[in-house]
């Protein structure tokens, strides 16, 4: 173990020498719940429907994710293998296991164990850490791993790691620079096609905005204006000083219109304000549209959480503006359509903001890949 | 209890002839003293060059007491081809009958072995779909994390080919694909495991070079830790082209298998220690369901998991709860640790009592040896004539590329084991 780092045992479980002791102790606790479900005339049942392999490199990281997954063992129960991979402190690969079982239903009608495994690894292991997960994956079960922070292309243990994975998982929420990111995500999409999914956390954020968005064309009346956007502008929420800028959310909203609608990239501006980003862009038939993505302020939004879109757009000689506006508190949205600078129609509409476990929970109920992420992501490589 | 029982343990060491004397002496003192009636099981937990000595001398000394029974039990592997193991035979039958001949495989010992034939034949629901007519095709693995250890001397001899083909994973194989037998005693379960082991279809020629993979570890990384390739390991040559690493494609000519291809593989330094039996069932004859929702279903297979983590588990498609069809495999687990909450029995016990009762079911005959070496021979001697055919792999993968080549051409994929 490194100098001055403790497991906290009471979180991780005990310590298991190698894969079959850790085995063995796993067996073993599940014998004991077995006996004392007997005892209790309930019945338990040993689910586990994947495989799911968190990489972080930080215990906060780690914990949380442990966490989030601890909240979903009843409805993705799951063999959880936990990589903690600190950089920091001397060689070492270190497995600790617990085995959590819940009693969510209040009666205590059910019960449902899953398995949480912590790989704890010290020092540079990246030749040999998927060595050491391999052998605790529950064989047959799809794998998923959820890769807390910016993938590593060119890692070792990364490649290792997906080779066995059926779906990756990554948040371009977490993303330093996604305008460097992002890129990477694509060329592993890219490499992906056919031998396992990916899916981007940032993503499953924005299903209710693509919700709103396309619900405005289903007016058969203004559905003519889809093929006369002339400007978009999405703002994304930043702190009170704006020292952290995270667009990605943002930057994939304008992928997936410009995948959907065939746009192409034209150039990049220079944006007005810090923190933006300006570009024009070909329509499909060659009209020029700028689209600003724009940082705002907003008390109450998570960081990089889009804050509001703005669509504007002719048909047939009339200018129209489809204008949707999160609001902080409580969560809700409202949007708003503009014909001609008249204020044609309003709809208030709750906003959830998911939690890291639901979006999770989202994404292990599906495996295989997702098109139209895929499309939006290559759309905003082009332009970005 | 073992104060008891370790107060009737004796130990003769015998060096030459002397020692095979004093051993009667010790025998016979014992049976006037304890009244055993000259009862003796000789084990031979010895190398096997030395089989051929001791059994001579067992009769030479007249070991074998002259009014209770007298039975030997034989480590694997017997002989190293057929024709050794033929004249092995005859020897051992100069001193005992083959009825009182014990050729211990422990993977028959391994209460999940013997429970592929309870679950086989106990059960109403899985002989019906055990045939061509459901089967797909079914996987067999033997995946051992260990290196060569200390026993490169006897194992740069044997290789993975006579050390767990020949033996571990033909029973394997036979008693996964075996006919019913009449009764469970150890002539009609013998005689249905020999009458399989027949029907394997010899690999020659041209089906040698498809269907047959044969690699040698690398270093690399067990559980994290860094381990030696093969040819580093103490005792074995620098450039050995013994296999630590086999993959077959096997056939069953039977009416009951034709065209259902056994997938058999085993190895040394493997990412994971793993034994495993996987009927693959077809797939349904005709998909209701898109293609998105089809995306998480696995064929249905059937795993009968021997260690660790001994168990039954089928798999199947079910619903994700969540709006609309989204299909994802599942597995229906027996676990059998948590249902009968006690330890099964060590092979070797099992296995050492039945030899003192004299039920020969989970020992193997000779015949079965037989046949075993009547298969694997010709795959060795073909190896033997182009030995530039040796794949490597490195320590804590799923053995070579070669070996994976192998099932996909035919658009399969090794389990995830």
């Amino acid at each position: 173990m490194a100098e001055g780092v403790v497991i906290d045992t009471s979180f991780w479980g005990a310590r298991a020498e190698g894969v079959a002791a850790l085995e063995r102790e796993l067996a073993r606790l599940r014998r004991v719940q077995s006996a004392h479900a007997r005892e209790l005339v309930r019945p338990i049942a040993r689910a586990s429907v994947l495989n799911l392999i968190v990489y972080a490199d930080r215990e906060e990281h780690a914990r949380r994710a442990a966490r989030s997954i601890a909240d979903l063992a009843l409805r993705h129960p799951s063999r959880a293998i936990v990589v903690l991979a600190d950089r920091r402190g001397r060689e070492a690969a270190e497995k600790r296991i617990e085995m959590h079982c819940q009693l969510p239903i209040p009666d205590g009608a059910r019960q449902v164990c899953y398995e949480q495994i912590l790989v704890r690894a010290s020092g540079d292991v990246d030749d040999r850490l998927a060595s050491a997960v391999i052998p605790l994956l529950v064989p047959d079960l799809p794998v998923f791993l959820w890769w807390t922070g910016t993938p590593p292309l060119g890692s070792r243990s990364f490649a290792d790691l997906l080779r066995l994975t059926d779906r990756l998982i990554v948040d371009s929420a977490d993303f330093a620079r996604p305008e460097l990111t992002l890129p990477i995500i694509a060329r592993i999409s890219e490499d992906a096609r056919g031998r396992f999914g990916l899916t981007d956390l940032n993503w499953t954020r924005l299903t209710p905005w693509r919700q709103i968005a396309t619900s405005f064309f289903d007016v058969p009346a203004w559905r003519a204006f889809l093929d006369g956007i002339t400007g978009l502008r999405v703002g994304f929420a930043v702190d009170a000083d704006g020292r952290d800028i995270h667009p990605s959310q943002a930057l994939l909203f304008v992928g997936w219109l410009a995948s959907r609608l065939g746009w192409r990239p034209l150039e990049t501006l220079a944006p007005s304000e810090a923190g933006g980003l300006l570009f024009a862009i070909a329509r499909r038939d060659g009209a020029r549209i700028m689209v600003r993505v724009r940082p705002r302020f907003e008390r109450g939004l998570d960081e990089g959480d889009i804050s509001g879109i703005r669509v504007q757009a002719t048909a047939a000689r009339e200018q129209a503006e489809f204008v949707v506006k999160r609001q902080p508190s409580p969560r809700h949205q409202t949007a708003t359509v503009v014909l001609n600078r008249e204020r044609r129609w309003e709809r208030t509409m709750p906003l959830p903001s998911p939690a890291i476990v639901e979006l999770i929970g989202e994404e292990l109920s599906i495996l295989g890949s997702d098109r139209t992420y895929e499309e939006a992501l290559d759309a905003l490589v082009e332009l970005a | 209890m073992w104060r008891s029982f370790a107060e009737h343990l004796h130990f003769v060491a015998t060096a030459d002839d002397a020692g095979y004397e004093e051993l009667r002496r010790t025998l016979d003192q014992l049976d006037f003293a304890l009244g055993t009636h000259a009862n003796r099981l000789f084990y031979l937990a010895t190398p096997p060059a030395a089989y051929e000595a001791i059994v001579k001398a067992i009769g030479e000394h007249r070991l074998r007491g002259e009014t209770g029974w007298a039975r030997i039990v034989v480590e694997k592997p017997f002989g190293h081809d057929r024709s050794s193991a033929l004249e092995l035979n005859e020897v051992v039958h100069t001193v005992f009958r083959e009825d009182e001949v014990f050729r211990i495989d422990h993977y028959l010992g391994k209460e999940t072995v013997q429970n592929i034939l309870v679950m086989r034949f106990s059960n109403g629901i899985f002989e019906p779909i055990w045939n061509r007519q459901y089967v797909d095709h079914v996987q067999i693995t033997v995946a051992e994390t260990i290196g060569v250890e200390e026993r490169a001397g006897y194992y740069e001899q044997a290789g993975a080919m006579r050390d767990i083909v020949q033996n571990h994973l033909l029973q394997l194989l036979a008693l996964v694909s075996m006919e019913p037998p009449a009764a469970f005693d150890d002539k009609a379960v013998r005689d249905e495991k020999v009458k399989v082991l027949r029907a394997l279809r010899r690999m020659t020629g041209e089906d040698l070079a498809m269907n047959a993979v044969r690699g040698q570890y690398t270093r690399g990384f067990i559980e994290g830790v860094p381990v030696p390739g093969y040819r580093e390991e103490p005792g074995v040559a620098p450039d050995s082209r013994t296999e630590t690493y086999v993959a077959l494609k096997v056939w069953v000519d039977n009416w009951r298998w034709e065209g259902i291809p056994f997938y058999v593989r085993t190895g040394k330094r493997l990412p994971k220690h793993s034994t495993e039996i996987a009927i693959q069932f077809r797939v349904a004859p005709h998909q209701l369901f898109s293609r998105e929702a089809l995306a998480g279903l696995e064929p249905n297979a059937l795993v009968l998991r021997i260690q660790p983590d001994e168990g039954i588990s089928l798999r199947f498609g079910a619903k994700v709860p969540v709006q609309g069809i989204r299909i994802r495999a599942v597995n229906m687990d027996f676990d059998y640790g948590a249902s009968f909450m006690v330890d099964a029995p060590d092979a070797y016990e099992t296995l050492i009592l039945d030899a003192l009762r004299g039920d020969a079911t989970l020992f193997t005959r000779h015949d079965e040896v037989d046949q075993q070496w009547t298969f694997v021979d010709p795959i060795i001697s073909g190896w033997a004539q182009s030995p530039q055919g040796l794949a490597l792999y490195e320590a804590g993968t799923w053995g070579p590329t070669e070996a994976d080549a192998l099932i996909e051409r035919d658009g399969r994929k090794w389990r995830k084991a």
